[in-house]
């Protein structure tokens, strides 16, 4: 790749821009390169508008790519920030989840109302704490497709409000832990509310998978696992039992 | 890019040449995924992973000589051949393997 692309992709990284290396890998000029950038800025030439054409799809999309054009073939590499979650209620599920997100090299946010509460004696791991009611940390922080919102509060006054908050955004996952009784409790209210059924299906409620978990660290494994199965459109079961591949594909 | 950004930019600030080897393509179990990274540079160094260890070497004879030439080259690995003494997984699984000059032209 030329020297001018390579040096504005590590910009991008250095920066956590959202960008696309494009590279024809099999046709003619073989090679060639360029870089998309979320914002439309293009560097580099040779990569058929196919392929550039496809930039914004792939960048939400989050996954490398191979593209098979007419005439040629070229993988798409996509660059950006790692995923964050966000995590509303500083209750000590909530650092177990930092922890662990952190391995995954996730950024994690933890909100709350409660300055008693979300402190960084009790949250350690989390990367930013807010003290904010939920609706305007969520309007701060701005969710987007990359962005899972976990409501962990278990009390209406906070649950509510920060459900519908997170419904408005596009976050990618939205979970609430709790009971499935509390979780019924919470669709009589958010569809008294105004919440479209149908968008009310968004919520993984009550959130994680099936593994029996019982400490803080075993529930944290069961949300972020199913945080990572629902990302690559998986439903989370047992690998001895599937007959699709291993690993995730692009979508 | 990321897991050998820091090798990268301190051979690209010593001057010397680099060699990037990108896994483009896995069919069935390949052990790292697509847009997994060995980077090669002038003096033999290497930093990041295509496979499990299996392809490593063949790959990094393939960086030298796309260092030399500057060109470009696809490489794809299958099932390991005993018999024939080839390169190869021996999970089952096949890569193609993309080999570029960084900074080229």
């Amino acid at each position: 790749m030329s020297r001018v692309v390579t040096d504005r992709l590590l910009k991008a990284i250095e920066g956590n821009e959202r960008a696309v290396v494009f590279t024809v890998i099999e046709g003619e000029p073989l090679g060639a390169k360029a870089l998309a950038l979320e914002s439309g800025e293009v560097v580099g030439d040779g990569v058929p508008p196919a392929a550039l054409g496809q930039a914004n799809e792939l960048i939400r999309a989050a996954r490398n790519r191979l593209l098979e054009l007419d005439d040629a073939r070229v993988f798409a590499e996509v660059y950006g920030p790692p995923p964050r979650l966000v995590i509303i209620g500083a209750v000590d599920t909530a650092d177990a989840l930092c922890q662990a997100a952190k391995l995954l090299g996730w950024q994690t946010i933890v909100v709350d109302a409660r300055a008693k509460f979300a402190t960084r004696e009790r949250i350690p791991n989390a990367d930013r704490l807010i003290v904010e009611w939920p609706e305007e940390a969520l309007a701060e922080v701005q969710p987007d497709h990359a962005t899972a919102v976990l409501v962990l509060t278990h009390d209406a006054k906070f649950d509510i409000p920060a459900l519908k908050a997170a419904l408005a955004t596009d976050a990618f996952y939205i979970g609430a832990l709790g009971s499935r009784r509390n979780q019924e409790r919470r669709r009589e209210k958010l569809l008294a509310e105004g919440v479209d059924a149908v968008e009310f299906e968004r919520i993984s409620g009550p959130c994680g998978l099936d593994v029996g978990a019982d400490s803080q660290p075993e529930t944290a494994l069961s949300i972020l696992a199913e945080i990572v199965a629902l990302r690559a459109g998986r439903s989370g079961g047992r690998l001895r039992d599937s007959k699709q591949r291993i690993h995730a594909e692009a979508v | 890019m990321k897991e050998i950004l820091a090798d990268v930019e301190r051979w690209r600030e010593k001057g010397e040449k680099v060699a990037i080897a990108t896994v483009v393509a896995t069919r069935r179990s390949a052990p790292r995924p697509v847009g997994a990274k060995l980077a090669v540079s002038e003096s033999g160094e290497l930093a990041g992973s295509v496979s499990g260890g299996c392809v490593e070497g063949d790959v990094f004879e393939h960086a030298c000589e796309v260092l030399r030439s500057g060109q470009p080259k696809l490489l794809s690995y299958g099932i390991e051949d005993e018999e024939a003494w080839n390169v190869g997984l021996p999970c089952g699984g096949e890569i193609d393997v993309f080999v570029e000059p960084l900074d080229g032209e």
